[in-house]
């Protein structure tokens, strides 16, 4: 083996994140802190690196990017994104990368015990946390991918997405190079999802960080990371893990595995289940106990991405596939302790705090 | 943008005689006065309390002395940072009210420093300071009820005039000293039940169901109803009107006479309130039994009577299902909060004694100034027993000295009876806001007390609205029922109103209560969550929509109304002529 794939439950923790980018990074710390996470590999920041020395795509992205002014607008950063994307479609894998991806796809199915394991092939962006929250969701991911020639042709599209018009406007308004935030890609089982989600181990809105916020829908999660869902919408007190609310929303589409086409594609929500409650108690409080081990183990508010396998039986983990820092935090108020008449009053009576 | 309702047409002249220096007394803020040109830069509401209008006496005792200075007597002692209490004007004979802000910043800071000390060391000793304030108005009401007037002389009559007139106010000042920081606590605490995600609705609910002096009064005409029912006098009851009831029964002999002492021994306890609030113009049910026995009468005409032992089970029992419920969405953090707030408030319980206190202050606190008045009336041989209550102070306290009655007063006091007639009869189309209106107030206590909030401020001044199928308001007391409205001005009818009616005024305080056991629904124009029609709907059980603006001016006595408590929605299903008609000809209602 090279240094251009690692293994999530191999890789050093300490450099896991620079040389497997954050997404991948995270999920071997997540491992190493006994969270369940899924089976995976990296195709690594240095193999990245390598196929745009070794296949000219760094001269032709240079010849690209040299054109552009910093304040360019937006109709040439577009044209110039689908110049280096297509590119990136151009140019093949060496053989000897491409060798090597296909034979740890091969092992991952073994792992997996299955044949052509549909996998998640996700980009994992290198670089500042700032940055990385600038770029949340504008890398490519792509669910379902399964067979070795697809999972090279995803790991090749994640690279090109390093190049997409937002990505490279951002670059340019902030004067960074391409090449300081180079990027890996994950190819990780796709856990068979009944039901997934997201849960913050803070309340995204009010800030409150007394509680666990889960919501989640059936299926794989796509439909609700990329809201294109009402999921259900659950509030769990972190002192006594206690359910606090249950909100069962009509949740019209979900994200399904459509064999044909070898993918996870949105399609209408099965009738029965438009209305049915995804979780039951059990099951929010398996999602509410790896959600607090997360944020125990970094020590910060963090939000997660969470699935329950068809295959999870009541008392085992759920399995967690992506995590990280919450990003939009509204600064909490120091709690009361007990009954304080006067600062109440003064909040809600005589508008004399609060308001200044 | 704040829009503005002239003032003019309410200034000017005003009680026939009436000079400024009659007015003239200590104040601390801002005295009572009629209207002037220069209060239109303030907000103004009309004051739900006295529907009829005020006497030049109501006006003297209550607008200064209880209303500015109560309000501003307390506002300063605890004090309310943000708010200097309450000033009134008076267009004609109605009483329009303000809240007196205080701005200054230097100010504000040093207030919320003293109520950052005085409101816990007010509600660790709430009990305390309650009772001490109850009693010291309980030692001043035996002192009264000690004295024989008829036998003092008109000096002693002059003396008593002034006691009574201090009772009244020191009663005032321990009213809004104990409501003021109670009010505090409570709106701290449903801001917070609010921020947790508790439905407002419910917050009420968390302090209902401890027995007040005015649901013991109402249990205890219950009970008499109950008495006339087992001794068979329902027949009695139904062949009289209210007014005769008392005759036609003494006329009956035996079960009847029991049932009469029974009746004189609950009003020697009980009787001691008048219909309506502070205003020494008004009988107490001792001096007229009218509204006790009419609302014995309408009680008799329902199947059976209103359980108030269930009602009252049925309140407890839902307040400890709502506060379960509540507590179940809180974090174990929250929870402390809440609790700690919770117990906070059922000790010191604001919608307790928003009820219970008038038993001891509005609704008799006025009595030895009014019984003073009626034997001086009688001394200086005036025309009814009313005539001293169209005095004003300085004139009242001159009759006491020996000042001829004959003359000037006597026919000044005519004209302003005239004056305060005219004014009674246009109280209906009085505008129910007056100079300078915001769009919205924050005032916690205009809000949540008298329901002005933004919607019902923008209704009130819809000039449309009489023309309007439905009216909106808050859902104050949850549930849906369907019935007869029954538009009432004053509290005066309100013994007719007969059981399955739905009451339709500007709003109710505690001596409206006894009508909630045979109402089937209330609406109100004023009156927020915490007000008395919200707090006594969900203790009874019937459907509120309070702060509708207008609801009686769209509603018509007589209407067939919808009323939804949940939604706070009232819709007219019929109008009166309509109902008359498919009732057919010949059947009144």
């Amino acid at each position: 083996m090279t240094d251009s794939i690692v293994w999530i439950d191999e890789v050093e923790p300490a450099t896991a994140v620079a040389v497997a980018g954050a997404k991948m990074g995270r999920l071997a710390e997540l491992l190493r802190a006994e969270v369940t996470v899924p089976l995976g590999f990296a195709v690594t920041v240095a193999a990245y690196r390598r196929h745009c020395a070794e296949s000219g795509l760094d001269e032709r992205i240079d010849e690209v990017i040299s054109g552009l002014p910093a304040d360019a607008g937006m109709d040439s950063v577009e044209q110039a994104s689908a110049t280096i994307r297509e590119a990136f479609e151009q140019r093949e894998i060496s053989t000897e990368l491409a060798a090597e991806i296909t034979e740890s796809y091969e092992q991952l199915c073994v792992r997996c015990v299955d044949v052509n394991v549909p996998t998640a092939v996700r980009s994992s962006a290198t670089g500042e946390d700032s940055a990385q929250a600038s770029f949340a969701g504008i890398f490519d991911t792509y669910l379902g991918v399964s067979g070795s020639q697809r999972v090279l042709d995803a790991v090749r599209s994640c690279w090109g997405s390093l190049f997409t018009a937002r990505a490279l406007a951002y670059r340019l308004r902030n004067g960074i190079s391409h090449h300081d935030m180079p990027i890996a890609v994950g190819v990780i089982e796709l856990v068979h999802a009944r039901a997934s989600g997201v849960a913050f181990s803070v309340h995204p809105v009010t800030g409150k960080r007394d509680r666990v916020v889960i919501e989640g829908s059936w299926g794989w999660g796509e439909a609700v990371v990329q809201g294109l869902v009402t999921p259900d919408h659950a509030e769990v007190g972190k002192a006594d893990n206690r359910l606090l609310r249950y909100d069962v929303a009509r949740k019209t589409v979900v994200s399904a595995f459509d064999y044909a086409a070898g993918r996870v594609v949105e399609i209408d929500m099965p009738g029965r289940l438009v209305d049915r409650q995804v979780l039951d108690e059990e099951q929010v409080a398996a999602v509410t106990s790896a959600v607090t081990a997360i944020e125990e183990h970094y020590g910060y508010p963090v939000d997660v991405e969470w699935v329950v396998s068809r295959h999870r039986r009541a008392g085992d983990p759920v399995c967690i596939v992506q995590a990280r820092p919450v990003t939009v935090t509204v600064p909490e108020e120091p709690a009361a302790a007990g009954w304080d008449p006067v600062a109440m009053a003064g909040k809600y009576a005589f508008g004399t705090s609060g308001k200044g | 943008m704040a829009t503005v309702v002239p003032v003019d047409e309410f200034t000017g002249e005003w009680y026939p005689g009436f000079k400024p220096e009659f007015l003239e007394m200590p104040y601390i803020v801002d005295p009572v006065s009629p209207f002037k040109k220069e209060d239109e830069g303030q907000f103004w509401f009309l004051d739900f309390h006295w529907p009829r209008g005020l006497t030049p006496l109501g006006v003297f005792t209550w607008g200064g002395d209880g209303y500015c200075w109560g309000t501003q007597h307390a506002a300063e002692n605890l004090p309310l940072p943000p708010g200097r209490g309450c000033s009134c004007r008076f267009a004609g004979t109605h009483l329009y009210g303000t809240a007196v802000p205080e701005t200054d910043p230097q100010q504000l800071a040093a207030r919320a420093k003293r109520i950052g000390h005085n409101l816990p060391a007010f509600l660790q000793d709430y009990p305390g300071f309650w009772e001490r304030g109850r009693d010291e108005l309980e030692d001043w009401w035996s002192y009264f009820r000690g004295i024989d007037f008829g036998t003092r002389s008109l000096a002693d009559l002059g003396a008593l005039l002034h006691h009574a007139r201090h009772y009244h106010k020191r009663g005032m000042e321990i009213h809004f000293g104990v409501m003021y920081p109670l009010l505090a606590n409570f709106v701290g605490f449903y801001g917070q039940c609010v921020d947790f995600g508790i439905e407002p609705g419910e917050i009420g609910k968390f302090l209902q169901g401890w027995d007040t002096k005015i649901l013991e009064t109402d249990r205890e005409l219950g009970k008499l109803s109950a008495s006339a029912r087992a001794k068979g006098l329902r027949d009695v009851f139904a062949a009289h009107e209210a007014e005769g009831i008392r005759t036609a029964l003494a006329g009956n002999g035996g079960a009847a006479s029991t049932w009469l002492s029974e009746f004189d021994a609950f009003l020697g306890y009980y009787g001691w309130r008048a219909e309506g609030t502070t205003d020494p113009a008004l009988p107490s049910w001792i001096e007229d039994p009218t509204p006790p026995l009419g609302m014995i009468k309408t009680y008799l005409q329902r199947p059976e009577d209103h359980d108030f032992e269930a009602a009252s089970r049925n309140a407890i029992e839902e307040r400890e299902a709502a506060i379960e419920v509540a507590r179940a969405k809180l974090t174990k953090e929250e929870q402390a909060v809440f609790d700690a707030g919770l117990e906070s408030n059922q000790q010191a319980n604001f919608p307790f004694w928003q009820d219970d206190h008038n038993f001891y202050m509005d609704l008799k606190i006025m009595l030895p100034l009014r019984w003073t008045c009626q034997e001086l009336a009688k001394r200086v041989d005036a025309d009814t027993s009313q005539d001293m209550l169209y005095l004003f102070w300085p004139e009242l306290v001159g009759v006491a000295g020996g000042r001829p009655y004959n003359g000037e007063l006597r026919s000044l006091v005519d004209a302003r009876r005239q004056y305060f007639d005219h004014w009674q009869a246009r109280r209906s189309e009085m505008p129910k806001v007056l100079g300078t209106v915001p769009e919205t107030v924050e005032d916690p206590i205009l809000i949540e007390i008298f329901g002005l909030n933004a919607h019902s401020l923008q209704a009130m001044q819809n000039t449309d609205a009489a023309s309007a199928a439905s009216v909106s308001g808050i859902a104050a007391s949850k549930g849906t029922a369907r019935g007869i409205a029954r538009v009432l001005a004053n509290a005066d009818e309100l013994h007719r109103i007969s059981p399955g009616d739905i009451l339709v005024c500007e709003s109710t305080s505690p001596n409206w209560t006894p009508a909630f056991a045979k109402i089937a629904a209330c609406v109100c124009d004023g009156g927020g969550t915490l007000s008395h029609a919200a707090i006594v709907g969900r203790e009874y059980g019937i459907p509120a929509v309070t702060a509708a603006g207008v609801a009686t001016r769209v509603i018509s006595d007589g209407d067939e109304i919808e009323v939804n408590g949940t939604t706070g929605t009232v819709t007219i299903l019929r109008k009166a002529a309509d109902v008359r008609m498919a009732d057919g000809a010949g059947v009144s209602s």
